[in-house]
């Protein structure tokens, strides 16, 4: 596939060729991603599964471009990543990409209102603390604006870092076990926010997870054992 | 800008954040900047003023900043804005009645001196009160000296040639007192405009003109630069820092220290900032990270970490300035009380000079850091393991290393210093690793045989070796310096005091004649005075150097030498002199054959060396002997010292008269009034004032030193309380972890106090070798302090040691025994 190519797909919000991703270790080279091939369209929420250690974490990594694989490539919004340095992919990210972290990743010197409005800042936004506040409002956290990260529980925090992720409007969202560190309940609360938040944004959603309730709620389901991924047909 | 506006929005949040462990790297970063530049402006002050202080005190002996003797009046000097004064000086005749004596007449305006006062007394020995030096019309005032000598008293007149003068007073000090006093005739001074009416002077008359300067420090110099290259080789220029030749050693000992203290603050802030910086790296990760990943480029990371520091550097720079600024203002009642006025305020080059040197520290201390800091890969979002790129080690120490050289070559300015310091510091650390590793190995038998939280405390020094070396590297060094500079000071402060002990000689008996001897030691035995060794002395000019003229011998810019053109007083003894040491060859002792020692100084201005045979003319004599030995001679030890020593014998068949030194303390100054009626041949030279002089001086220089001390303990503070922030997290780790398996917060807290008290106290028995191995190999040659052992160091210094790293290191982590674990957990998370 090529940057031509991948203009015939204007829908294609990210793809992988033939994507692999080797990292050395004493007993040679171990394969943690053989062979990906993936499309996702605008608007498609996907989620990536598999047990520990199936490389989940690193295809998401790699579609993101928070890292250069060993072979295959990668388009992300239009841009072919392999041609891209790590500064040219950072900007590809400035605003267009949301994120949310298992372990939620707050500033913790900052207040919750002040986390949302981070990313705001930095593509200097104009009304950037009215979008935050807005963002904190729809998560139902507008009475916790000051609030630091230490003075929330998990889901609190889970819920400040959707709204960091959706708050520069961004074209994709990639999201690593989302609900890994929250209960049931909370994990719950929150998958809900997400769906809920994305659908209304209409984002293209991508997820990693190994919680087959979560898994249920995307449209599509890429499960990766041993570095090989498949597409599960959802019934 | 947006970025820059970023990078300050977070740093101000971070510091609003409270507890130690929150934001403690940016606050130990601030202190020790602040402490840094605080003691760079301090110290830069400080040497400034110690400079003027010994160029004023050299003047208040001198009478002026510059003084020029010319046997001619001196027609054209570079006019300009300088105080002038001039004065003639003259040998004459004073009679009274049937007695007479030889005197020195200086006639003087009435601007003389310009530097200095004149006291004058109304009577021998008597309270005297500053007046002008210039007497009033057809008066004299004399010295004390010569009012036996004339069976005279103030109020009594003399005939000074063709005139009539009344004696107005004795003069009690003056400046220029102590130069080349010996065999001086008693002086008078007189009044310029009357010197013609005395009729003395006529064509031919041997007359020195002193022509006097004084002004601001840049003018003099260039006002002496435009004046030296039009004298002729009979006249002579002499610098304020001549007239202070007993203080020079005190003073450029003082100014090293100084120097050297300045820079040691400095390096200890530089220490105490790379560790907090590293602290910060580490702990910024993940911010990086996150940043990275929402879409900041290395550029824009670079701008807002960079934000950050500039704040910080500007901010700690101008509160050192501040510190800088107050503490000048209490050095100045200290050093320098009465030219305190003087002295222009802190202008913008120190000024500017403490930032740069403030922000050049925390820029090469910290770039490393900041460096991975910029290059955290994204990804670390996902996997916190992941450490960032890694940053070639010779890029970082070359950064830190040049930024390093620069502050110490700019402070130090002295090739030496430098060399001595650099290597010093990178042998030290090589084995300061070394010898921390070896310590803590050793704490492992003391382990086996511990029990509880102590046998817990070691076993975790001994877990994280690494970690454990390198914080007692970190204490030892900061202890280590502490330790070096109060070590200097403290030998330098003893060795001031014995040059001055109580009983130091205040008074120098002159001109003793040989029949004289027996009867002086009678007359101060009685009023139970001890005077100094007798030393004979004969007043020759160095003539020749094996057979050659000795001004041939030398090139043109060495001729000039007091050595040369005044006559030497020579004296001869079997027992080398107190504060005399042979440097070269061999004293000559009993020997009775030509030989001579000679002072090691005159030897190299005179490119004099052992085996040299130097001949003197003595009257109408000449006699010749060889070198046979080099000495040093203490030259501030206020008793008779000279430049060349004969062998027993050699001059028995010359006129000889005798010098000693006697102390008179205060309760017996009544009897000195009598001596000099009873002997009126003999000169008593008051050494009081100088005496009183040099001591206040110490005293200021050693109250400066004390307050710069106070700064080096609070760089080595910051040293100590960075390095164990650094270990902050890793501890709270342990700490929440041991909680949770049933540890009770005594046991906790005892455990770390154990920690931390070996950690000290290992900490102050290496600082204690170290400072001793330093202090014998720079002391001699910076101070010229001999080498000794300081037994009280290693007495004192490990406990202090443990008392300090202990109760620091409680302070710094005992939050982390009482947070409930749960509470610990979340926050790392």
């Amino acid at each position: 596939m090529t940057p031509s190519d991948s203009a015939q797909f204007p829908a294609t919000v990210v793809a992988a060729h033939a994507l692999s991703q080797r990292v050395p270790t004493a007993g040679g080279m171990l394969a943690i991603l053989s062979e990906v091939e993936l499309v996702v369209k605008a608007g498609e929420t996907l989620a990536i599964t598999g047990a520990s250690g199936s490389g989940k974490s690193t295809l998401l990594g790699l579609l993101a471009g928070l890292d250069q694989p060993s072979a295959g490539e990668v388009f992300l919004l239009g841009e072919h990543l392999n041609d891209l340095d790590e500064d040219a992919r950072a900007r590809l990210r400035a605003g267009r990409i949301g994120f949310v972290f298992q372990s939620f990743q707050l500033l913790p010197a900052l207040s919750a209102l002040e986390n949302i409005l981070l990313p705001l800042e930095l593509v200097g936004r104009a009304d950037a603390r009215e979008s935050a506040a807005r963002w904190l409002d729809r998560v139902g956290l507008a009475d916790r604006a000051d609030h630091t990260p230490r003075q929330l529980s998990g889901g609190e925090q889970q819920r400040v870092a959707i709204a960091r992720a959706f708050a520069t409007d961004p074209e994709i969202v990639f999201a690593d076990e989302p609900t890994g560190n929250l209960d049931a309940d909370t994990g719950a609360r929150i998958i809900e926010l997400l769906f809920d938040l994305n659908a209304s944004a209409r984002t293209t959603l991508v997820l990693v997870t190994h919680d087959d309730a979560l898994a249920a709620r995307c449209q599509r389901r890429l499960h990766l054992v041993a570095g090989r991924a498949s597409e599960v047909a959802l019934a | 800008m947006r970025l820059i506006r970023l990078g300050l929005w977070l740093l101000r949040r971070e510091g609003a954040l409270k507890g130690m462990n929150a934001s403690g790297e940016w606050r130990v970063l601030l202190l020790a900047l602040v402490i840094g530049v605080g003691s760079v402006s301090t110290t830069g002050f400080l040497g400034d003023r110690l400079k003027r202080a010994m160029s004023e005190q050299g003047a208040s002996f001198l009478g002026a900043d510059v003084v020029v003797s010319s046997p001619r009046p001196l027609e054209n000097w570079p006019r300009n804005a300088l105080r002038t004064s001039s004065a003639v000086e003259f040998a004459s005749m004073l009679t009274r009645g049937n007695a007479f004596q030889l005197a020195t007449l200086r006639a003087v305006d009435a601007a003389y001196p310009l530097r200095g006062v004149v006291r004058i007394a109304d009577r021998p020995f008597g309270t005297a009160t500053p007046r002008p030096a210039q007497p009033p019309p057809g008066a004299v005032y004399v010295d004390q000296e010569l009012l036996p000598l004339l069976n005279a008293q103030v109020g009594d007149t003399v005939q000074i040639g063709e005139a009539t003068f009344r004696i107005a007073g004795v003069v009690a000090e003056e400046p220029g007192q102590f130069g080349g006093v010996f065999g001086l005739a008693p002086r008078v001074f007189l009044r310029t405009d009357e010197v013609e009416r005395t009729r003395v002077l006529q064509p031919g008359s041997r007359l020195t003109y002193l022509y006097q300067f004084a002004g601001e420090p840049d003018q003099v110099a260039a006002f002496s630069t435009a004046l030296k290259p039009t004298l002729d080789s009979a006249q002579r220029l002499i610098g304020s820092r001549e007239g202070v030749e007993t203080l020079r050693g005190a003073f450029a000992n003082a100014d090293r220290y100084i120097q050297l203290t300045a820079l040691i603050s400095l390096l200890l802030a530089v220490a105490a900032i790379a560790i907090a910086a590293h602290r910060h790296a580490l702990r910024h990760y993940d911010q990086a990270a996150l940043l990275r990943c929402i879409g900041a480029t290395s550029a824009q990371l670079r701008t807002l970490y960079a934000a950050q520091l500039l704040t910080l550097g500007f901010l700690g720079s101008v509160l050192g300035v501040a510190v800088g600024a107050l503490m000048q203002q209490a050095l100045a009642g200290l050093v320098l009380p009465d030219a305190a006025a003087r002295l222009p305020a802190l202008g913008p080059a120190p000024v500017g000079a403490a930032v740069a040197s403030g922000l050049l520290a925390l820029v090469g201390a910290s770039l490393p850091a900041l460096m991975r800091l910029i290059r955290v890969p994204p990804l670390r979002v996902l996997r916190r393991d992941l450490p960032p790129l890694p940053v070639s080690g010779w890029i970082s120490a070359a950064l830190t290393g040049s930024a390093l050289l620069l502050l110490i070559a700019w402070y130090a300015g002295d090739a030496r210093l430098v060399g001595i310091f650099v290597g010093a510091l990178a042998g030290l650390i090589g084995v300061l690793a070394t010898l921390a590793r070896l310590a803590l190995l050793a704490s492992r038998s003391v382990q086996r045989m511990a029990h509880g939280p102590l046998r817990f405390g070691l076993a975790q020094l001994l877990r994280h070796r690494f970690d454990s070396t390198l914080q007692l590297g970190a204490f030892t060094l900061a202890l280590f310096l502490v330790a070096l500079l109060a070590l200097v000071r403290s030998d330098l402060v003893a060795g001031w005091r014995q040059q001055l002990p109580p009983d130091a000689p205040n008074y120098f008996l002159v001109n003793i004649a040989p029949h004289q001897q027996e009867a002086v030691a009678t007359y101060l035995s009685q009023h139970h005075l001890q005077a100094s060794v007798l030393y004979p002395m004969v007043r020759g000019r160095l003539v020749s150097k094996n057979g050659i003229p000795i001004a041939d011998t030398l090139p043109e810019e060495a001729r000039d030498s007091n050595a040369l053109r005044r006559e030497l007083n020579l004296t001869w003894t079997d027992a080398l002199p107190p504060n005399n040491v042979v440097l070269a060859g061999r004293w000559h002792g009993q020997r009775r054959a030509a030989e001579i020692s000679v002072e090691a100084g005159m030897a190299e201005r005179l490119n004099l060396v052992l085996g040299d045979e130097l001949g003197f003319r003595v009257g109408d004599q000449t006699l010749a002997a060889r070198i046979t030995s080099l000495r040093s001679v203490k030259w501030d030890s206020m008793q008779p010292n000279f430049f060349v020593i004969f062998a027993p014998g050699q001059l028995d068949a010359l006129p000889t008269s005798s010098i000693a030194s006697v102390h008179v303390p205060a309760t017996a100054a009544g009897v000195l009034p009598g001596f000099v009626k009873a002997f009126p041949g003999i000169t008593v030279l008051a050494l009081d004032k100088l005496i009183a002089n040099i001591e206040a001086v110490f005293a200021q220089i050693i109250g400066a030193i004390q307050l710069l001390l106070g700064f080096l303990l609070a760089a080595g503070m910051a040293v100590v309380v960075a390095t164990l922030l650094a270990s902050l997290d890793a501890r709270q780790q342990e700490a929440v972890l041991l909680r949770t398996l049933g540890a009770q917060r005594a046991y906790l807290a005892k455990s770390l106090w154990s920690e931390f008290l070996v950690l000290g106290w290992l900490a102050g028995l290496l600082a204690s070798a170290c400072a001793e191995i330093a202090m014998a190999l720079i002391g001699d040659r910076l101070f010229e302090l001999p080498a000794r052992l300081h037994p009280w160091l290693w007495l004192v210094l490990p406990p202090a040691g443990a008392l300090l790293v202990g109760t620091s290191g409680w302070l710094t982590t005992r939050h982390i025994t009482r947070v409930p674990p749960m509470e610990s957990i979340r926050a790392l998370n």
